[in-house]
């Protein structure tokens, strides 16, 4: 028997090696939350927590399988929300970084305006946008839009301006044009703290849009969730819940495919999601 | 040998929130050609500054000067530039941070990889070229950017304390494969650093620099054989001249061997 499966695993090779080496690096996570699941599981049954305060993981999944024609078609509504907030986010947040760290002008009229923006609680605003633009996709977006620019912005105009006086004074000393110390040095030089405030926003994109949709919606999981705990459907509440988690660990992840790509050479990168040293 | 950089009255103000700081000057000298010359002085008494003005990245307020004859009234491309810190960038492995002093000159990369190599190897880097700064010790961060800011043959090195941030052993070694490097290219070196040791052991010259506003106190010749050898080192000459340069900066209060009654008195906070 071990024979056998030795031998077949070496010639199966590359696909599984790799999912073989990510199991053993994610195994202790992985039985982490395994183990979290089972106690929700057991603790919810040994303690006869009644179901409108705490369901049972088995109660959230049939809730899930029921409703899911439901689930999905809010999902695609709010994950579009969340996903055009956020790109529109990075479309402008990363340009207007990039010029308010070189502008003169730009770093003493614009950059402490957002600084203050940045304190005033977006949210806030959802019930004006919904009055101005009614219930539809728009006012979500926009409230996405608000509060994934802002960390991009900030940690962008941060990261664009990092760079040590000696490397600028090395760059000068080379006779390179702006241009070229751009590409060369300054973007990429941006790029970890760019990625900071992409990740945050990736965050905040999810929570915008599910937040905006109780506000003032009529459709999306934010606002299925004010629907289903009205009802005191705390197990259909949690179903949603879980696909809103998926939903924002997968813009997450994208981000973070992308980084990994880009920056590989970063601190940042060198220790893995299950915090393992890779170096 | 002729002169490459000729100093004449310059002098640096700069202006701070808390008023003008008179860092440097009037300054002048000229360093010649080929010429390792060092710049000792107390902290904070202009030897970066200098070594900024020389290289055209800073605008001084009075006087000239003048590399090959022509005036620095901009950023000076012909040269290559060592700070206390290696400033490589993170995301090229040695070698790409080697060419990347070629790529931002515009020159053709493939031109000068076999440079680069060379160079790497005289510095005790051969095997290290496929590695990324943060695989390297600080030394060896440090003999990279000897390199960068050697490959693209610049007449003229400036290096401001360029052992400064290295461990004692390090800094002895670098110090031994500066002059190695020196000796085999000739180039012009205008060396800042705190150690007098250092500056006999690397220099033709000596520029000892008053206390802010930076002057010349005193110009010594260094008239020791090369290369400068343990032996050299150990040699009655060698101690001589450190005891020259010591008995300057006590002269000028920078170096004593007591703490006066007075400043014992407010270290130990009483009136
Ligand atoms: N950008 C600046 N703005 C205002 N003052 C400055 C600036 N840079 C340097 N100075 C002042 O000018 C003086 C000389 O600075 P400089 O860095 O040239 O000294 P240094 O001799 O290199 O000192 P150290 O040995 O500590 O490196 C210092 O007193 C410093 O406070
Ligand atoms: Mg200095």
């Amino acid at each position: 028997m071990t024979s056998l499966s030795s031998t077949t695993s070496s010639k199966a090779g590359g696909i599984f090696a790799s999912l073989r080496g990510w199991f053993s690096e994610a195994r202790n996570t992985i039985l982490f939350v395994i183990g979290f699941l089972l106690f929700w599981e057991l603790a919810v049954i040994v303690f006869r927590i009644p179901r409108y305060i705490l369901p049972s993981l088995s109660s959230i999944i049939r809730q899930f399988v029921r409703n899911f024609d439901l689930i999905w078609e809010y999902t695609l509504i709010t994950g579009y929300e969340t996903l055009v907030g956020f790109v529109i986010a990075v479309a402008i947040g990363v340009p207007l970084a990039m010029l308010t760290a070189f502008s003169r002008i730009l770093r003493q009229t614009f950059y402490p305006f957002a600084v203050a923006l940045e304190m005033v609680p977006k949210i806030a605003f959802a019930p004006l946008f919904v009055t101005w633009f009614g219930f539809g996709f728009i006012p979500k977006m926009i409230i996405v839009f608000l509060v994934c620019f802002f960390p991009i912005l900030l940690n962008g105009i941060l990261g664009f301006t990092s760079l040590s006086q000696e490397m600028v004074y090395f760059s000068r000393s080379t006779g390179a044009s702006q241009l070229r110390m751009f590409w060369k040095i300054r973007l990429p030089a941006a790029l970890p703290e760019l990625f900071v405030g992409l990740k945050g926003a990736a965050v905040n994109a999810t929570v915008g849009a599910t937040i905006s949709e109780w506000i003032g919606g009529d459709a999306g999981l934010g606002y299925y969730i004010q629907i289903a705990t009205g009802q005191l459907r705390m197990d259909l509440a949690f179903a949603i819940i879980f696909m809103l988690t998926a939903l924002g660990l997968l813009l997450f992840y994208i981000v973070q495919l992308v980084e990994k790509r880009m920056i590989p050479w970063h601190v940042s990168q060198r220790v893995s999601v299950f915090g393992k040293r890779e170096i | 040998m002729k002169d490459l950089i000729q100093i004449n009255g310059v002098k640096k103000v700069y202006q701070s929130k808390a008023g003008p700081i008179h860092a440097l000057g009037p300054i002048d000298l000229n360093i010649r050609e080929g010429e390792f010359i060092s710049i000792v002085g107390p902290s904070g008494c202009g030897k970066s500054t200098l070594l900024l003005l020389v290289g055209g990245l800073l605008e001084y307020e009075a006087g000239q000067i003048f590399i090959n004859g022509n005036l620095v009234n901009k950023p000076q491309t012909d040269i290559g530039i060592v700070f206390q810190t290696p400033v490589l960038v993170d995301w090229r492995d040695v070698l790409g941070n080697v060419l990347l002093q070629i790529e931002m000159r515009g020159l053709k990369k493939e031109v000068y990889i076999e440079k680069a190599r060379n160079l790497l190897r005289s510095v005790g880097l051969a095997e290290f070229e496929k590695r990324y700064p943060f695989e390297l010790s600080g030394g060896m961060q440090q003999r990279a950017a000897f390199c960068r800011a050697l490959i693209h043959d610049p007449p003229l090195v400036l290096m401001d304390e360029p052992l400064g941030a290295l461990d004692a052993i390090t800094r002895e070694q670098l110090r031994v494969d500066l002059e190695q490097l020196w000796l085999l290219t000739k180039k012009t070196v205008l060396f800042v650093t705190h150690s007098i040791p250092e500056s006999v052991q690397l220099s033709d010259r000596v520029v000892v620099f008053t206390p802010r506003p930076g002057q010349i106190a005193e110009i010594i010749e260094i008239d020791l054989p090369r290369p400068r050898t343990i032996a050299v080192r150990e040699s009655a000459a060698f101690q001589q001249y450190i005891h020259q340069l010591t008995s300057i900066f006590m002269n000028f209060g920078i170096l004593r061997d007591t703490v006066s009654t007075n400043q014992q008195k407010a270290v130990v906070g009483e009136e």
